[in-house]
Order: structure tokens, then sequence, then C-alpha cells
């Protein structure tokens, strides 16, 4: 601003967010959040050297034009080296992608619903959006369709189950009933239906209890790059989606009635906020069955150290939520050598004292006006 | 350069314009019949009992409710042809308490307001940032700009939620009970402000009050509703009334005017009578209340909400309980102040007397310049129940030197019945209504009325 302008406008009221942990933690979290990402490839039963494993994704991404013998420097074989690259471009990768590609999604979701419930406790597994994708993902298994369809099925299948959640969750609203206690209550009792039901659809299904376990507590670790490409189309369109609600959200925040005499249409940006967080959640369950707690964390962990600004809040919940799933993973990995845990036990691990903490803040909070 | 939002091409059109709307809540009718205009730069408060229809009305106005009947037009547009965000540059809203759950810092929260201004993908505009930064400065809250929203007192919060409706630049306001959590100076203030607000930027204000002192401070045109209905519309000086906070309210209370502004302001004085106590049998005739000092004025107050009819004197003018009695609206005699009871008020007192049911003799200080009260009343013990009623000795307060004693006396001995509580009182008061005369019976200690 010049001086001239200065001198005219009235004493100029800078606008800023409140602070919160400030730019040094904000830098911190992104640091270990690269570094996370760059480690999580060392991760798993074979012990690859970290020098061989860069070389191989650089040869690979780079199309061997670079780093042309990826095992260059160290002490294997060829066809140790050909095993070694097998490993990193084609398992570790892969499965590193799409937990970050599934975390994100809780995340985004997780925090789109937190917002159009207003109440920190909303997260797609709790109100059971991941379970009614993991139940229409698991009827695939009970056509038994081969693989190639499977990779299309799978994640419209998925869909069609947390879109349906979605909607019975809105039909509530919609009731005279619809206040946002009562939506929460519908979805946490249609969670507990539905993952019964999923539990009986996959007991009597022929592919036995392997599976069972893998969709009921999740895992990344079936991700190709087939899947993980359908499922990054999928997530970056919802993601995008709900990105662009911040503003709406941020307004909603102050009661359907205020935002809408705001110029919000309130109860139309609800039903499409339900919607895309049912997408973005079904395309995580279609390759991951069901995660719980990655979208209840990711979007306090933002609020608590970034903002509680939902244009800021949405994105960096996808970020925070990839990463939480990530790390589960890197540890469902390493925890038992040569055994690959699922991951749902270790978000869940580090989610139900989350839960339950911020539960009983929220109780607090509730008499003192904090969050 | 403020009034952007009422160019003259909408200041020729009304704000608001209802006619004949009725809205239902499934099959209860909400509102009926409402015929309601709000003109540009006016300040109209809708007033009314506890579900007669405000808050209805103004959720009407806001697109919130469907009309079942009638036409509701905004700015001359019908309001069902109006999108959300065309509504909200045309009117913002203040409701009560509005919840408050992240933390957003009061300019975040302000900047809020400026939503239907901007396009899904445009960034803040010069237009915007004037608005926001006006509307904090308008509110005095500048410098508590970056502070949470949470972090404000009750007060600045309600502030707050006005800067946040004044940066939608609306040229219509509409605030529902904007002060019913806020001590009598921030209602005030609050106000104050939005009377201002619509002076200055010649936005229309229609709001909800409960207050009705308030609403005739503030209000160019008072609209009152009741079940529904508008049962009057028009200046506050024209509408409030004793008769309409009797019949709208059931409320008994006294108009007054201030006399710096003449503004009307009721006084209410009402309180709850339980209907078994009410003494409207025909035939039973007033109680009469011999005063003076303040004496009778409990005992006067204490009668007529327990509903009976009451008379008192003989009085002095500006005596406690000479404006008592006025102000219950009780007939009575009344010397000239300090004067000893002429001939024609004792005259008129006599009068009274002889209408009474029952006469109660008050506790009153007695001086030579009120003594005949006591004299004139030695007639009427023998023919009516007259009941003398001292909770503190007539020695203590007896200053005609012994005179007043021996008239207490005369009194007693001539039929008189000394009470010492109110429970006596009650007690000979009910006694009496059925038709048989009680001696004074012990009874428990009782609350005295305030």
């Amino acid at each position: 601003m010049t001086a001239s302008a200065a001198a005219r406008e009235p004493a100029p009221v800078a606008i800023r967010a409140p602070r919160r942990w400030g730019w040094r933690a904000g830098l911190g979290l992104g640091l270990a959040a690269v570094g996370l990402v760059l480690l999580s490839p060392l991760v798993g039963s074979v012990a690859i050297p970290p020098q061989t494993v860069a070389q191989i994704v650089l040869h690979q991404l780079s199309g061997g034009a670079l780093a042309q013998q990826p095992c260059a420097g160290s002490s294997a074989s060829p066809t140790l080296c050909s095993a070694y690259v097998e490993i990193v471009w084609n398992e570790r990768l892969p499965v590193l992608l799409l937990a970050l590609l599934a975390g994100s999604a809780l995340g985004i979701s997780g925090a789109a619903l937190q917002g159009v419930f207003r109440n920190p406790l909303a997260d797609p597994y709790l109100l059971g959006l991941s379970s009614g994708g993991a139940l229409g993902a698991a009827f695939l298994y009970v056509f038994q369709v081969g693989e190639t369809e499977a990779s299309i099925a799978l994640p419209i299948l998925a869909f069609g189950g947390s879109l349906a959640t979605g909607i019975a969750i809105l039909v509530a609203s919609r009731g005279k009933a619809g206040s946002v206690e009562t939506l929460l209550l519908t979805g946490v009792a249609l969670a507990s239906f539905l993952s019964a039901s999923l539990s009986i659809v996959l007991l009597y299904n022929p592919i036995g209890s392997l599976q069972v376990s893998f969709w009921l507590l999740g895992g990344v670790g079936g991700a190709t790059w087939n899947r993980d490409g359908i499922a990054f189309g999928g997530i970056l369109i919802a993601s995008t989606l709900l990105v662009l609600h911040g503003r709406e959200l941020n307004v909603m925040q102050l009661g359907n009635d205020v935002a809408q005499s705001i110029g919000v249409p309130a109860s139309a940006v609800r039903q499409r906020l339900i919607l895309l967080a049912s997408f973005a959640t079904a395309m995580a369950v279609a390759f991951t069955g069901v995660i719980g707690f990655v979208g209840l964390v990711a979007p306090h962990i933002v609020r608590r150290t970034v903002s509680s600004d939902y244009r800021v809040v949405l994105p960096l919940s996808a970020v925070a939520g990839g990463m939480f799933l990530l790390a589960a993973n890197d540890l469902a990995v390493s925890v038992v050598p040569n055994t690959q845990l699922p991951v749902g036990i270790f978000t869940s691990f580090a989610g139900a004292p989350f839960f339950l903490t911020l539960l009983y803040r929220h109780r607090r909070s509730t008499m003192t006006g904090e969050t | 350069m403020t009034d952007a939002p009422s160019s003259p091409a909408t200041s020729e059109i009304l704000p608001v314009r209802l006619r004949g709307v009725s809205v239902r809540y499934d099959h209860r009718v909400a509102l009926h019949e409402v015929d309601l205009t709000v003109s540009p730069g006016e300040f109209v408060v809708l007033a009314g009992p506890n579900g007669s229809g405000k808050t209805t009305l103004l959720r009407v106005i806001l697109g919130f409710l469907p009309v079942a009947e009638g036409v509701a037009e905004l700015f001359g547009s019908r309001l069902d042809d109006l999108a959300v965000r065309e509504r909200a540059r045309l009117v913002a809203w203040v409701p009560q308490d509005e919840a408050v759950r992240d933390d957003p810092s009061v300019a975040e929260y302000v900047r809020y307001g400026r939503y239907p201004y901007r396009g899904r993908f445009e960034t803040e505009s010069a237009e915007d940032l004037r608005q926001v930064r006006g509307a904090l400065e308008e509110l005095d809250l500048a410098d508590r700009a970056h502070d949470g929203l949470l972090s404000l007192s009750g007060g600045e919060r309600q502030r707050a939620v006005l800067a946040r409706a004044l940066a939608q630049a609306t040229p219509l306001l509409l605030l529902d009970e904007p002060t019913s959590h806020l001590d009598i100076g921030h209602q005030l203030d609050i106000l104050e402000r939005v009377r201002l607000l619509s002076r200055r930027r010649g936005t229309a204000v229609l709001a909800a009050l409960h207050d009705l002192n308030l609403a005739a401070r503030f209000a160019d045109r008072v609209v009152i509703l009741s079940r529904g209905r508008k049962y009057d519309d028009g200046p506050p000086r024209d509408v409030l009334s004793e008769e309409l906070l009797a019949r709208v309210w059931g409320v008994s209370a006294d108009l007054r005017r201030d006399p710096r502004s003449g503004v009307p302001y009721l006084l209410p004085h009402h309180r709850l009578v339980e209907p078994a106590a009410v003494r409207s049998a025909p035939g039973f005739g007033p109680v009469h209340v011999v005063g003076g000092g303040g004496a009778a004025a409990p005992i006067l107050r204490w009668l007529v909400d327990r509903g009976y009819r009451a008379t008192t004197g003989a009085l002095h003018l500006l005596d406690t309980d000479a404006e008592t009695a006025q102000l219950l609206g009780l007939p009575m005699a009344v010397e000239l102040p300090f004067a000893p009871l002429g001939e024609e008020v004792r005259a008129a007192h006599r009068v009274l007397l002889g209408h009474a049911q029952a006469i109660v003799v008050a506790p009153f200080a007695i001086g030579p310049s009120n003594l005949a009260n006591l004299t004139d009343l030695e007639p009427y013990a023998g023919q009516v129940p007259v009941y003398l009623f001292n909770p503190t000795p007539i020695e203590s307060r007896d200053f005609a030197s012994g005179e007043g004693r021996r008239g207490w006396e005369k009194l007693r001995s001539g039929g008189a019945q000394e009470l010492g509580s109110w429970a006596a009182l009650e007690a000979a008061l009910h006694g009496l209504e059925a038709g048989r005369r009680l001696p004074s019976r012990p009874s428990p200690p009782a609350a005295t009325p305030t």
C-alpha cells in the first residue's frame, strides 16, 4: 500500500488467522512428512540398501535413462537385483502410493464430514461409510469375477455401498429428527449394522477367512500400479471438489440457518459434501478394506497445529491422513519380522485412544466453549 | 459511499412487503394472514408474547419457511424467486444466539459476511476488505480483530455478530431478540448502534424484541403479534397502551412517558393471581384500608393481588400510600401534603368507609394531622368488621401524645378485632367472604408478601 493510500484509508486492519503452533512446527511436520515418504520404500521384510532403492526408483521413473545400473555400488547379483527391482517398484512403491491415496481420501472425507456434521467425532469409519463401501465391495467375492473385471467392478461396488450409506444418513437428516446428534447416531448404528452384514457376507464366501480379516481390518498390501491409478483418479476428483467447499464449510459452522442467511445453500451443500465424502471413502475402501480412525485423527492434527479454517483443514487433512496411514503401514510391515499385519490394527491402536481423549475433551469444552 | 446498497431505484421499492401471509407448521397455524411492510431506513420492532409468531415471521422473510398462503416480497421480488445468494445480498440476519464452534478470529468471522459477493474462484476484492474493515470499525472491534471469537465477552460477541451482518452490506437487517442475553448496558448499546446504522446507511431494520420499553425507545414503528395474527401496527406512542398489555400479554401495567423524550414506557405491576383467590363474587364490596406514610401500601398491594377491590384514605398527597393507591387505580380520599385532614376530605373518606365491606386499619404512625382517621372510624366499628392490623404495637407509633393510643383502644372496645399477622388477616377476610365471622384463630406464621 502506498503512503498516500495509507493516509486516506482508515486505520488498516490487517487480517490474519489466529496463531497455532507457528511456522517452526509446520516446517517440522512438513520435513517429517517428506522424510516419511522418502524412508518408507526402505521398510519391508527384505533389507535393501538405501542407495539401491534410490537408484531403482530413479531408474524406473526415468524409463531407464538415469541410473542405468540400479544395483551398482552394491554386491547384489543380477538375479537379486531384479528381485530388488520387483520388490521396490512393483510392491513397495504401489503400497506407499496406495497408503498415501487411501489415507488422504479418508482424511479429507473425515474433515468434510466433521464440518458438515459440526461435530469433531464424525468420521467415515464411525459413520458407516467405510463399512458400507466394504459391504458393497465384498459382494464382488460372492459373484466371483475375474481379475480385470474386479479392478473395475470393485470401486463401483464400493462406491455403491458407501453411497447407499451416505444416502441413508441423508434421508435421516431430512426427517423431523434431523439434528446433528441424530445424524451421527444414525451413522453409528448403521456402521455396526453394516459391519455385521459384512461379516456374514465374508464368512459365507468362497475366499475364506484371510479375505475376511483383510476387509475388516484393512490393508494396503494388495496395491498394484493399476489399482493405484484408479484410486488416484477417483480420489483426485473427489478431493478437488471437496477442497472447493472450504468457505461453505466455514460458514456452515455457524449453523445451517445462519449459513443460509449468509448465502450458503446449506442443505444442498450438505448433501453434496456427504456424497463426495462417500465417493472418496469408497475409493479408499475398494482397495484397502475398512481402515478406521484415519478420518478422525487427520483433521484434528491439522486443526490443532495449523488452523481450523476449512480452506486449510480440507487439503491438509488429506496430507495428514496420507502420512498417518503410511506411518501406520510402515509399522504394520516392520513390527513383526517377515509378517505383514493389517494396517487397520495400527490405525485403531492409535485412533481409539485419540477418539476417547477427544470425546472427553469435547464434553468438557462444551461447558467452557472451546473446541 | 456508505449508502451504496440503497440506490434511489431500490429505495422506491419496499424492503419487506407481506400481504396476507399464512404459515403452518404441520397443521398448526403459526401465522395467519399477516400484512407487513418495512420502508427503507425504518426501524420496525416486532413484539408479542412467546409463541405469537415473531420468529416465524422473521424466518419467512429469511426464506427458511415456506409461505402457505399470501405474497411475500423482498425489494419487489417474490421471496421464492430469489436464490439463496441473491437473498443474502438483500437481507442479513442477527439471530438470538449464534453457535460459534471452531475458533475463527473476529476479522475472519466478519469476512464470512462477504460470502454472497464472491464467486468460488474469485479472490477477496478491495470492496470486500473495505466492508469488513468498515464493519469492524463501526462496531469498535478493530483492536480485537485478531482475537478468537470465543475470547470475546457476551456484548462484544453480539457486536461481532452485528459486524458480520453489516459486512453483508444489505439494505435490510433482521434481528431476532438480539439483546436477550445481554445486560441492560449492552442492550442499549447494541440497539443504539443498530438505530445509528439504519439512520446512516438507510438500512431498513426489522427486529423482534421482548422488551417493550426498548421497543418504544428505538422503534419508528411497533408491530404487535398475538397468536399468529397482527394485532396492531403503528408508532410506539399510538400502539403501546395499558390495554394492549392487558389484552395481548395478560399483564396489567401503567403507561408513563419519559419526561425528557416523551417516549412511552410501561410499568408492569401484575403478579400471578391464584384463580381460587380471585374475589369476583358479586356482592362482596371493597375492603377499605386506613393508612398513611406507607403503612397501607403493602396491604393494598396484598389485597389487589388477591383480587379484592380496595379503597383507602384519608391520605396526604405525595405520601407513599397515596402514590401506591394511585398506581393501583384505587379510589381514595386525599388531603394536601402536611395539612390536617380537612372537612371535605373527611367527608369523602366517610363515603368510602360507608361502602366498605370490611375496614383494615394499617399500622400507620399517628400524629395530630391524621388523628381524625382513627376517630372517624368509631361509628363503623360496630357495623362492619374493623381489623386493627398491628404487627407493631400502637405505643411505638403514637406521635399524638397518647391520643392515638386512646383512639385505638376505643375502636377495640367498640368491636374492632386486632390481627397480628398477614395470615390472620387472610383468614379473617376469608371467613368474611364465606359469610361468617371467624374468631381470630391461631395461625401459623405466614410469609409476609413483599
